[in-house]
């Protein structure tokens, strides 16, 4: 029998939704509920979770993604002026640093600032001194690309037309060039802060004080004791979502201002 | 379009171009050109597309820097190094082909803040200015639409505002009227026209004939990056000496091939 497309259509949706169905039935069926539970979701040790997860856990992965962050643009800001400078060897700086940054796994950059700087300069850095370098100089090779991109999305006639009503370089790009990236950098930049959270759970390897705990390890150090389950990690786990959700709906948001913005 | 109140034009000035050349890389653009603007005068620049002539308008106000020869405009050395280029530029307005308005600010907006930002005059003064200058192209009731809420040849005059609201005493004009609809190109001309007949000094690359013919003092024809032709609108356009002129107006003024008798 034949099917005109839209049946045919209808029918492969129905079947999905079977077979969807039926696997979360079968899944649902052989799951012991019961040791889920007790080791994932257990209401005692959830509980025992709180404040501190909230007041130094929380506390500090936002703390220390927001000093990243605030190194990260600087830095960023800086390297993409450099990228698209007419000066060579600024532009080879530049990409020279986000080309090795950009490909070195964050891991590594946190040991070395963590333990290798400051044993080759027997130096002590103070671990929020480490924290903010470490993030800061990962993300801001990422950051710079973003801020570089949204630079050049400005059309060139922008910055021709400030200059040519006697704006200086630096006027115009404060006045007019800058103002129009930061619509289409928002988005991405939002993002940027996002990986950021998760990246600063990296931290777990310094040597850290119960107080200077994060998400990530403040989660490790709980299931250390055999009677706790994976409870705590679940709870770290859904603080980070309480802070990456928001900033992935703000993301959003600015994306659909910037789309309407840039309407012909 | 309402009527425009008279404009007025401070001190027009003129501009002297000397032997200039312009390369890219190894293609020579400007293959020395000298060109005379004397104060008032208005000259349409016409050619061929790749002529050079966008290129040699732009390099009197040094957005593009030339290789050799001299620029003198609105009583700057353009060509001396050591010009003070920003404020040179605040003296010689420009209007460009894709209007490039401010996108994120008001139309009055896009006509104060050089003003506020180069001229230093306050809010109030820079507005008070940019009003008259949009009520002179017409568009006062529109000074506080965005770029996107109007049409192309409503931008294009409060770009011509936001040019003279610097109080210029030369404008330059890229193909003012290339990428507007048929409708609106007739108001962006009215504009200039009013502006020629107040005595500013205009420097215009156009493709519009009847524009060139009825309101240029002077048309100079440009093929190759040379100058080839010169001289009253009426004579180059209505009778060209040079073979290459007349088979460019034939092709300009009858695209379909066609000679009307």
């Amino acid at each position: 029998m034949a099917m005109s497309p839209r049946k045919r259509a209808q029918t492969s949706r129905i079947v999905q939704y079977a077979i969807l169905i039926v696997a979360a039935a079968a899944a649902a069926f052989v799951t012991d509920w019961q040791t889920v539970g007790e080791k994932f979701f257990n209401p005692t040790v959830a509980l025992q979770q709180f404040p501190g997860v909230v007041t130094t856990a929380l506390k500090n992965t936002i703390i220390y993604t927001a000093l990243g962050f605030v190194l990260a643009l600087a830095l960023g800001l800086l390297l993409a002026l450099m990228k698209i400078s007419s000066v060579g060897p600024y532009r080879w700086l530049a990409t020279l640093y986000i080309e090795f940054f950009r490909g070195v796994p964050a891991l590594l950059v946190f040991i070395a600032f963590g333990y290798a700087v400051p044993f080759a300069f027997g130096i002590r850095l103070d671990t929020y001194v480490t924290v903010m370098l470490s993030l800061g100089i990962v993300a801001s090779a990422y950051i710079a690309e973003t801020l570089r991109a949204g630079l050049q999305a400005v059309p060139k006639g922008q910055y021709e037309a400030a200059r040519s009503l006697g704006m200086s370089h630096t006027r115009a790009m404060i006045s007019i060039v800058i103002p129009q990236a930061i619509r289409i950098i928002l988005p991405p930049l939002t993002n940027e802060i996002i990986m950021m959270t998760k990246d600063s759970s990296l931290i777990y390897l310094l040597g850290l004080t119960a107080s200077q705990y994060e998400l990530a390890k403040f989660g490790r150090e709980a299931i250390s004791s055999p009677e706790a389950g994976l409870t705590p990690l679940v709870i770290a786990g859904a603080a980070y979502l309480v802070i990456t959700v928001p900033l992935g709906i703000l993301a959003r948001r600015f994306e659909s201002r910037t789309a309407k913005l840039s309407r012909p | 379009m309402s009527t425009p109140a008279t404009p007025h034009v401070p001190a027009a000035q003129g501009c002297t171009i000397t032997n200039l050349h312009k390369s890219y890389g190894d293609v020579e653009v400007l293959k020395g050109i000298s060109v005379d603007v004397k104060p008032g005068e208005v000259v349409c620049l016409i050619g061929p597309s790749g002529s050079g002539k966008s290129t040699l308008l732009r390099c009197i106000n040094l957005l593009e820097e030339p290789n050799d020869g001299t620029i003198t405009v609105a009583g700057f050395d353009a060509t001396d190094p050591d010009v003070q280029l920003d404020e040179m530029r605040a003296h010689v307005g420009m209007v460009f082909q894709s209007f490039n308005l401010f996108p994120h600010m008001s139309a009055l907006d896009n006509c104060s803040i050089a003003q506020r930002r180069v001229l230093g005059r306050s809010r109030d003064e820079a507005d008070a200015t940019s009003r008259e200058h949009l009520e002179q192209v017409g568009l006062a009731e529109l000074a506080d639409r965005y770029p996107d809420q109007l049409s192309g040849g409503q931008q294009q005059r409060v770009a011509i505002a936001r040019a003279l609201s610097m109080q210029p005493s030369l404008m330059l004009f890229d193909e003012p009227t290339s990428a507007l609809d048929p409708e609106t190109v007739g108001d962006v001309l009215g504009v200039m026209r009013q502006l020629a007949k107040a005595g500013m000094t205009m420097v215009v690359v156009t493709h519009e004939m009847g524009f060139a013919r009825d309101v240029a003092d002077r048309v100079l024809f440009m093929d190759g990056g040379l100058l080839v032709e010169q001289g009253p609108a009426r004579e180059v356009i209505g009778n060209p000496q040079h073979e290459r002129t007349q088979s460019f107006l034939a092709r300009v003024l009858h695209p379909d091939g066609t000679v009307d008798g």
